[in-house]
């Protein structure tokens, strides 16, 4: 340090290569602890019980959903990787073609942020089969020609040596990544590969099949300058024979834009082959059907929040990811509550849990709502006073009470797929086609009294035989394919839902053969009944003298009720059964839930929503119209919104000026008026005080800022609003 | 004259434009002309011929050349980089013209005497600084080489307009084929297609198959092929003369051509039941020409059948394909309803008790439109974020909240390039910006029934 004494000069920088060191050392050191660590929660709540209990639902779900998202995308990349494989070996080649460069176009969706992860999972995929160089390039850094090659150039150099250890080797500059300096660097890299001439001899296509590839990822298709993209896919093609370029554009809209952006002297350069990801509405259907639907996790969520979180993604984003996030706030959300609601987990766990209870806690279940029908149902006043004070006494009670809970949701979901089975393919489908709409109905509101409950099920009796009985018999074999798969022997519990869910589907069975029974007698006995019918009444009619007196017999016959059919009759009886003993019983809205279902199922929709969807718009004008909600001083609590105070800050009195103002706003008037609320002397004549008109101006410049105002250039001093 | 003997084969019906060339450019003891512009539409062979000319010509005699695609030289440093690399090699910085001639200069003492520089799409000298063009015409006078300068475009060279002046060039013009001469250079490729139906055959098929179609192809002659392109350039050649595209369209409706073949539905010989099969995958795959779709077999087959009227289809299709969110769906019908209605007509469209309307002549008059004065034949007009915002809230039925995420569509719809800014695109936050609806009426009247809204009913052109 002695060559430098003073520190006026100004600044030095010492090389002497420790830092690299330490740096790589500090990175692992974080890596290494971060395991231990869990990000910016202190470690006092990361140690309380329902802290665990939340890791562990949400690492469980979250991975459930990561694997079902490979699986669900993993067709579609698997054939992409083959067309990537299989261009190794370039067919126009024989055609003496060979300026022309292979693309896949991968129709995404619209929700572009969203995919970014599934082209790294598709760069991995490819690397892991053939040996080549993936470049993954953005619309923000193609803004020009030059840096749009210049950043393909250095990523395709530079970028495998982001991380390397030693960072000894020279780094190339940005402007020194052109074309040639990437032909060179192929060269020196793979010279077997690209040393002869592609057009020399036919024998030598047969080596070149294992040519190192050079692929683009564009994920954004939709977002480049097309000029652009029209002058980097003629520089691909012109140098696609010293290297073995490939494009992947990721479109968001259809192929369509692809010809839009494109002209024909570029298109004819490009091989195009449309690859199709599973849409975005079809993925979120798989992640509410097995995951978030699954009877695996105790966590539920309420019909309403479940309806408010698919909302947003059907109405407004189409983001799975966000979804995701929604519902992982939902579970943060519900487990923060307390430590009570630690025992929303696996019954055998929970029981654990039960010991590890406060005080505090027993109180916490004691305030849930459903509690109190349950004491009230309890007709021993000992008792009742006991599990209002004791809390051993509670914490004995507990496990029965919370088994309910588990055994009434598990039926739950075990009926929601019978009775979907039976609403789903209904004419317009009344009660929606999916399982998610299904469980949002059901559990929000009692469905027996909604009129399209009514609708299908008048619609389920107007059936014909077979299609009725094809239906039933379906909805059973459903219901027991799902328990066997998902509930039986692999959930706990699973013995004590078993009996329900056989008795059940063998009533209902019992029944659906009596309405094939039905059938075939009734096939018999309906004949003779229409036989004799058909008999008797002309005869009768024609018995009869006076017009009066046929036409009292008609009245009289149409009165008569028509001889209800036996089908019929079982068709009411089935469907009668079915409602009653299934529907109302295990289908009903959650207030009808057993005693503690709130430990269970989160319903807070209102929070989730503040805090989930930013409202900017109306945030502002709360806080400007209303500062106490934010600010909770005691000096401008308000009686109205529209009451001003002096005290109010001064930027939220002229808001509510301004907005008394319309189109244009006259400075002088709005001065005045500011004058008269913060500083109200009887005189108007006097000089205003240039205090306050400083602090005029700041206001007027604050409101400038937030976009609510501006300078009109027209007409002199006066300001113009620019909402409403 | 080896070269040009190998040219010729490989470069069918281009035997004066090959001879020309190598008389002007070949023996470097002769001095070459300062530059040959060379013009003609794509797919005439411009460019592979001159690439394959100088390959050969820097084998055989003592010369040295370059071909550089102007499109990759975006800057004048790239261009010039690159010719010096090739042509004094190794890696020089030249940073303008002046040391550009400079470096070359001094390549003289090198025994090379002949240099070639060929530029591809040449067009783009003109939008390069102001002396390339101009100094690279005259680039032998320069720099006192024997070197040649080879400037390949579409264009014709009438169309280089220069403020200081083009020195004379001498141009070559390469005529497209006619069809007699594309079907020659087509036949030529007979054999590299058979060879790849082969390896088709082995790539998809079981052995019993395979080897039963193998024998039909064996029997595959010149002639039957020759006949093959007599039909297929019936229908094509009115449509594309780009030899290229040509060739992989004949190649990959050849495949077609002989699937009925293939399966022993269909005699070799039965040239009219094989017309009648191809005639309409022929006619399908003219609609595509260019695009270049890379399809499996299954999904041709079964377009085949689809394809009666393409371009309803396709417009139905690609909105079904587009999966906007409902609100999405909405903000689009109110950009486009914003877009091709004028403000003032808002107030009677959109607000239900709208007051009665003064009927004057003038009114009348205006009202009765000319079809030139339909905003759906003027083209959308720019519309304000706000008058977006309200429309959408007139045409929604529920009431949604102004949040972010409503916001955000919009943004995505700019994204999507179904929406564009027409001006103030970085002052979006002051409200000033303003924005055009770019999709079509059909397109929004699918939409529309998507939603189960009538578009028509807000049109002021249709109400």
């Amino acid at each position: 340090m002695d060559s430098t004494i003073s520190v006026s000069k100004g600044c030095f920088v010492f090389k002497n290569g420790a830092t690299r060191a330490d740096k790589s050392k500090k990175a692992t050191k974080r890596k290494k602890a971060s395991p231990g660590q869990t990000g910016i929660l202190g470690k006092e709540i990361t140690d309380q019980p329902f802290y665990a209990v939340y890791a562990e639902t949400w690492n469980k779900i979250q991975s459930h959903i990561d694997a079902l998202q490979i699986e669900s995308s993993a067709k579609t990349l698997q054939e992409l990787v083959d067309y990537v494989v299989k261009e190794s070996k370039n067919e126009e080649k024989y055609l003496g073609l060979v300026e022309i460069v292979p693309a896949a176009a991968l129709l995404t969706g619209i929700n572009q942020p969203d995919h970014l992860e599934q082209f790294d999972n598709l760069s991995h995929r490819i690397n892991e089969q053939i040996s080549a160089s993936i470049c993954l390039l953005q619309s923000r850094d193609c803004s020009t020609l030059k840096s749009a090659v210049e950043t393909m150039v250095y990523n395709f150099i530079e970028a495998p040596h982001e991380d390397d250890e030693d960072r000894d080797h020279k780094r190339l500059r940005k402007s020194q990544c052109t074309m040639n300096q990437l032909k060179t660097w192929y060269r020196n890299n793979w010279p077997d590969a690209s040393h002869k001439n592609p057009q020399s001899n036919e024998e030598d296509n047969a080596n070149s099949k294992a040519r190192h590839m050079l692929i683009v990822i564009l994920p954004d298709f939709e977002c480049f300058n097309a000029f652009i993209l029209q002058d980097l896919i003629l520089i691909l093609s012109s140098n696609c024979t010293d290297l073995p370029f490939m494009l992947i554009l990721g479109i968001a809209t259809s192929i369509a834009a692809v010809h839009n952006a494109l002209p024909y002297h570029v298109t004819s350069k490009i091989k195009l082959r449309i690859f199709k990801t599973q849409s975005a509405p079809v993925g979120l259907n798989e992640i509410l059907e097995k995951v978030i639907l699954s009877p695996k996790y105790a966590f539920h969520l309420s019909g309403k929040a479940f309806k408010f979180l698919t909302h947003i993604f059907l109405y407004y984003d189409f983001s799975i990811n966000g979804f995701i996030q929604g519902f992982k706030y939902c579970l943060m959300e519900h487990y923060f509550q307390g430590n009570a609601y630690a025992l929303c987990c696996n019954y055998s766990t929970s029981l654990t849990k039960i010991k590890a209870l406060t005080h505090d806690d027993m109180e916490m279940i004691r305030k849930q709502l459903s509690f109190r029908p349950y004491v009230e149902s309890i007709n021993d006043c000992k008792r009742i006073i006991a599990i209002l004070t004791d809390d051993d006494y509670l914490k004995k009670k507990l496990p029965s009470l919370l088994k309910e809970c588990h055994i009434y949701f598990m039926l739950y979901r075990i009926f929601l797929e019978f009775l979907t089975v039976l609403v789903e393919d209904l004419p317009k489908c009344p009660l929606g086609k999916f399982r998610r709409e299904l469980y949002a109905t059901c559990l929000a509101k009692d469905v027996c009294s909604q009129p399209e409950y009514k609708e299908c099920w008048q619609v389920l009796a107007f059936m014909s035989k077979d299609e009725f009985v094809a239906k039933i018999s379906k909805a059973i074999t459903q219901t027991q394919e799902f328990y066997e798969q998902e509930i039986h022997e692999k959930l706990e519990l699973f013995a004590d839902c078993e009996e329900i869910v056989i008795t059940k589907l063998h009533d209902v069975k019992e029944l659906l053969t009596k309405v094939v029974m039905a059938g075939m007698d009734a096939g018999k006995s309906q004949q003779q009944q229409q036989q004799q019918t058909t008999v008797t009444s002309p005869e009768e009619l024609k018995q009869v003298s006076s017009r009066q007196d046929l036409k009292d017999k008609l009245l009289q016959m149409s009165k008569e009720q028509k001889p209800v059919s036996e089908f019929a009759k079982s068709v009411q009886e089935t469907l009668d059964y079915i409602e009653k003993e299934i529907v109302m019983t295990h289908l009903g809205p959650l207030q009808k839930a057993p005693p503690l279902h709130e430990l269970f199922v989160f319903s807070d929709i209102a929070t989730v929503k503040r805090n989930i969807i930013g409202a900017p718009r109306a945030a502002l004008h709360m806080a400007l119209n209303n500062p106490h909600f934010y600010l909770q001083c005691k000096c401008c609590n308000l009686r109205e919104n529209t009451q001003l105070l002096p005290s109010l800050p001064d930027i939220s009195v002229m808001y509510k000026l301004h907005l008394e103002c319309g189109r244009m706003i006259n400075l002088y008037d709005w001065l005045q008026a500011f004058r008269s609320v913060v500083d109200f002397t009887e005189d108007d004549q006097e000089q205003i005080d240039p205090q306050i008109q400083a602090r005029f101006t700041r206001a007027v410049a604050e409101l400038q800022f937030l976009g609510y105002i501006k300078m009109s250039k027209r007409k002199t001093d006066h300001a113009t609003r620019l909402t409403w | 004259m080896y070269t040009t003997e190998l040219l010729e084969n490989r470069y069918p019906c281009r035997t004066d434009f090959i001879r020309i060339l190598y008389c002007m450019v070949s023996k470097s003891e002769e001095n070459f002309p300062s530059a040959i512009y060379i013009s003609g539409h794509t797919g005439t062979g411009k460019t592979a011929i001159v690439k394959d000319f100088l390959n050969i010509h820097a084998e055989c005699e003592n010369n040295r050349t370059v071909l550089v695609n102007c499109v990759e030289c975006y800057t004048t440093k790239i261009l010039y980089e690159h010719i010096l690399e090739e042509l004094v090699l190794g890696g020089t910085r030249c940073d303008n013209f002046k040391e550009f001639v400079e470096i070359l200069r001094q390549a003289k003492n090198v025994e090379q005497s002949g240099f070639v520089v060929a530029l591809d799409n040449a067009d783009r000298l003109r939008d390069m600084d102001n002396n390339i063009l101009p100094s690279l015409l005259r680039l032998q006078e320069f720099t006192g080489l024997n070197i040649c300068v080879l400037l390949i475009s579409q264009i014709p060279l009438e169309k280089y307009y220069c403020k200081t002046g083009v020195s004379e060039v001498i141009s070559l013009y390469t005529p497209q084929y006619t069809k007699v001469e594309t079907l020659k250079i087509l036949s030529g490729s007979f054999e590299n297609t058979v060879h790849m139906l082969k390896c088709r055959i082995n790539d998809n098929c079981d052995a019993k198959v395979q080897r039963n179609q193998l024998v039909i192809v064996e029997q595959i002659t010149q002639e039957f092929y020759n006949n093959y392109l007599n039909i297929f350039l019936s229908v094509f050649y009115k449509a594309c003369r780009d030899v290229p595209e040509l060739k992989i369209t004949a190649s990959k409706c050849f495949f077609t051509y002989m699937e009925p073949v293939l399966n022993g539905n269909v005699e070799l010989s039965d040239v009219a039941r094989l017309w009648r099969n191809i005639a309409v995958p022929l006619r399908s795959s003219l609609s595509q020409v260019y695009m270049r779709f890379d399809k499996v077999e299954s999904e041709m087959l079964s377009n085949h059948n689809l394809e009666g009227n393409l371009a309803d289809n396709s417009l139905r299709k690609l909105a079904r394909a587009f999966e906007l969110p409902f609100y999405g769906k909405y903000l689009l019908i109110a950009a486009f309803l914003a877009s091709h209605n004028s403000a003032n007509q808002d107030k009677r469209l959109f607000v239900k008790h709208h007051g009665k309307q003064r009927k004057r002549l003038q009114s009348v008059n205006a009202k009765a439109k000319v079809a030139e004065k339909m905003s759906s034949s003027l083209g959308p007009k720019s519309f304000s974020l706000d008058r977006l915002l309200a429309i959408f809230y007139a045409i929604l039925d529920e009431k949604v909240g102004l949040t972010c995420n409503l916001l955000s569509q919009i943004s995505t719809l700019v994204h999507l390039k179904l929406l564009g800014f027409v001006s103030g695109e970085n002052n979006v936050m002051d409200g000033s910006a303003r924005l055009q609806c770019t999709v079509g009426l059909e397109f929004i009247l699918y939409i529309g029934k998507v939603v189960g809204f009538n578009v028509y009913q807000y049109l002021c052109d249709f109400a």
